[in-house]
């Protein structure tokens, strides 16, 4: 074999073997286990905080809430649809049993005509929607802007649920 | 005719041929490759491979699954960032196109073109499609992004630098670079909310289901029903990346 061809395989192979040494070194310990990536990023993903509980455990204290909202239109809504993440109301509100709740858990009661609107103004995009859930029945649409914006007697602003309960609307 | 003689001897050739396979066989005995190729088939009957179907005729874009998603991920609430975001498409007799998503639908939609002039106007629900041939995962120089073997996309937030490929390389604009941390984010499907046997937040929410979602390997999962039962179609089929997110009457002109 000629000598230059000797001193470049030798040079290979070191430069090879510098970079095995590096890659042992640098490489994070699950890369390549299940991919071209850290196994391990899967686990920090799946480690992070929860906020939503799930209306499952919601009706495991608010039972009444929930049979009394199972006879009306908003029979298939969760409970956090409106009432907003609920996760550390569940887990800590057993802490204050005497009805002394602190703001922080306690959850939020949407009363103004905005929020209902989210969903029941009048729109063009959401005259159409059926439901076969609930026997064939449309979405109530109503002008938030106009309907019944003030009482006829004492002339003071109406909201929305003076006149219709949430659970039952 | 002179037959011409090779240069190669016959033991010459048997020797250079066992080196070179030889060799070859060490190397891969060395580093087995390991990794999953792209445009594979999706692993058919072994394990989860979850879709999502959303029907657009049930929309009612109340934005709740936006507003969920921002509150159970810690998305930034300003800059507009989403995972999760519902836009307003309203076609007008003139056949003009309008597209809506005031703060991703989360404050609600107001109705901004009159009565007689819209020809029809629809809500369509967006978040990652979390493709099986997923264009962002490819371009990813540092292997910081990647499919699951469950079939979820997401982001190793450690390992990723920021570069902004896959937010470029994105057909449906799913991914933006988190201003405080300065990597790529975008929708886990809620993978801390799966393993806990929960749905992800905007299906919680959905007040209207119209988001289902299920395992596609098994046959009675609600995301197989909603399939059979409708006629499904994802956005931008022609980029052929294996998206797993079904919409049941979606528009051609849904982009």
């Amino acid at each position: 074999m000629p000598q230059q061809i000797k001193r470049l395989v030798t040079a290979f192979a070191v430069f090879i073997l510098m970079f095995l040494v590096l890659q042992q070194v640098l490489k994070p310990n699950s890369f390549g286990k299940l991919g071209h990536y850290r196994a391990m990023a899967i686990q920090e993903n799946e480690a992070r905080e929860l906020h939503y509980a799930g209306s499952a455990r919601c009706t495991k204290c608010h039972d009444e809430m929930h049979t009394d909202k199972a006879a009306g239109f908003h029979a298939q809504l969760q409970c956090e649809v409106c009432h907003g993440p609920g996760l550390k109301h569940v887990l800590y509100a057993d802490k204050f049993k005497d009805g002394k709740l602190p703001d922080s858990l306690k959850l939020h009661k949407p009363d103004t005509r905005k929020e209902c609107a989210i969903c029941h103004q009048l729109n063009a995009a959401r005259i159409k929607i059926v439901f076969d859930t609930v026997n064939n029945s449309m979405i109530k649409q109503v002008n938030a802007l106009k309907h019944n914006l003030v009482d006829k007697h004492t002339k003071e602003e109406l909201k929305c649920i003076e006149c219709h309960n949430p659970h039952q609307p | 005719m002179e037959q011409k003689k090779s240069k190669l001897s016959r033991r010459g050739f048997f020797k250079a041929g066992s080196i070179i396979v030889g060799g070859i066989a060490v190397a891969a005995a060395f580093t087995p490759f390991d990794g999953i190729l792209f445009a594979t088939e999706p692993p058919k009957g072994k394990g989860k491979w979850y879709g999502i179907g959303i029907d657009i005729n049930k929309c009612i874009g109340c934005g709740k699954c936006a507003n969920a998603c921002k509150l159970e991920n810690n998305v930034p609430k300003e800059p507009f960032y989403f995972r999760s975001w519902v836009e307003q498409y309203t076609i007008k007799n003139d056949g003009s196109i309008l597209v809506e998503s005031p703060n991703g639908g989360i404050d609600g939609f107001k109705q901004t073109v009159p009565d007689q002039d819209i020809f029809k106007s629809f809500f369509v629900p967006k978040m990652c499609n979390h493709c099986a041939k997923s264009p962002c995962v490819q371009v990813c120089p540092v292997g910081a992004t990647f499919e699951t073997p469950e079939g979820i996309v997401l982001v190793d937030e450690n390992y990723c630098i920021g570069c902004r490929y896959c937010v470029q390389a994105c057909p449906y604009g799913c991914r933006f670079i988190n201003p405080e941390k300065g990597t790529a984010e975008k929708c886990t499907l809620c993978i801390h909310r799966l393993e806990k046997g929960l749905q992800p937040a905007c299906f919680e929410v959905c007040p209207t289901e119209a988001r289902i979602f299920g395992d596609l390997n098994d046959p009675g999962s609600k995301i197989n029903y909603f399939l059979k039962n409708h006629t499904c179609m994802v956005i931008k089929p022609n980029l052929n990346t294996g998206a797993k997110l079904y919409y049941n009457a979606l528009s051609s002109e849904v982009r």
